[in-house]
């Protein structure tokens, strides 16, 4: 056997600190949940409580067209941001982790799809504009919380698991109160839910 | 415990990083030559020496493919791998136990 000229053996000390300092270098390099969080809340914040703005100048007491636009717009700057992050994150990397990300992946994508064709029903069964916005968000919600904690039950991750209970029961209280006041409840709650989700899981970095 | 009982193969500054980067992988991944290159800021004669050690040790398992005309490794731990990394981190924890007074 040759020798490894940088391999002196090792002392058990120096040994485990090798085996923590790599540990959390590829959890640095993995996907970052205080991204997605902090994200997601930023956005929220600011989309709900620009809907509830105009919702309390509105006749109907609910978002406007143009509020709504903006709304979605968030959205979408929210799931490129995530997609992004997420594809730069998982390069170079394959197997099972991947597969359980592809199908958690088309999970979103079937629930916001069925999500949208039970809202266009009930438009399209003449439900009024206060219906129709809470079965939106109130659907929505589910689908993110159930979610949510689908995630953290399959991976343990305490703080996602308690997020998703969280979201849902900020978005039933939402419902319950109706608009206008439940764009705030979903801004506060929701948005600041993720954001405090986010410090707690900068917190959890740190620990471990 | 004793020294003696250290896995010669991972008993090495080197080869102990390239093992315990791939067993912080989940298990079931394997990741592409680059990107561990990366993880390890080692260059890639020298990565490639480590894990043909690690290979015929059988704790690591390298698979070419192609990503559309160029030619990608995917590296990771085998099952023996990891038994024996969860080995020799254990018999780390207690050598360094039984160091203390």
């Amino acid at each position: 056997m040759g020798t490894d000229e940088d391999d002196a053996p090792l002392d058990p000390a120096a040994g485990l600190a090798i085996v923590a300092a790599q540990r959390r270098r590829v959890l640095d390099s993995e996907v970052d949940d205080r991204v997605l969080f902090g994200t997601w809340g930023g956005l929220w914040l600011l989309g709900y409580t620009v809907q509830w703005w105009s919702a309390e100048r509105s006749p109907t007491g609910t978002s406007t067209a143009p509020a709504g636009a903006v709304f979605g717009a968030l959205m979408v700057v929210g799931l490129v941001i995530t997609l992004t992050h997420v594809g730069h994150r998982s390069r170079g990397v394959r197997g099972t982790s991947r597969s359980v990300g592809t199908m958690f992946g088309l999970t979103w994508f079937a629930g916001f799809t069925g999500q949208g064709l039970v809202v266009a029903g009930v438009v399209a069964a003449g439900a009024d504009p206060e219906v129709i916005a809470i079965v939106a968000n109130g659907l929505a919600c589910l689908v993110v919380g159930l979610l949510y904690m689908a995630c953290g039950a399959m991976w343990q991750i305490r703080a996602m698991y308690l997020l998703g209970v969280w979201v849902i029961a900020t978005a039933a209280v939402a419902s319950l109160v109706g608009t206008p006041d439940g764009y705030l409840v979903m801004a506060v709650g929701g948005g600041g839910g993720m954001l405090v989700g986010a410090l707690v899981a900068h917190l959890v970095r740190r620990r471990a | 415990m004793t020294e003696a009982e250290l896995d010669p193969v991972i008993h090495s500054a080197s080869r102990l990083r390239v093992v315990a980067t791939l067993a912080a992988l989940d298990r079931g991944d394997s990741i592409a030559f680059p990107r561990l290159q990366g993880l390890l800021d080692m260059t890639a004669g020298n990565l490639s020496t480590h894990l043909r050690r690690l290979e015929e040790a059988g704790y690591v398992q390298q698979t070419k493919t192609h990503q559309g005309r160029t030619p990608a490794t995917y590296v990771e731990l085998t099952p023996a791998g990891r038994d024996a990394f969860h080995r020799y981190t254990r018999t780390l924890t207690e050598l360094l136990k039984g160091a203390q007074p």
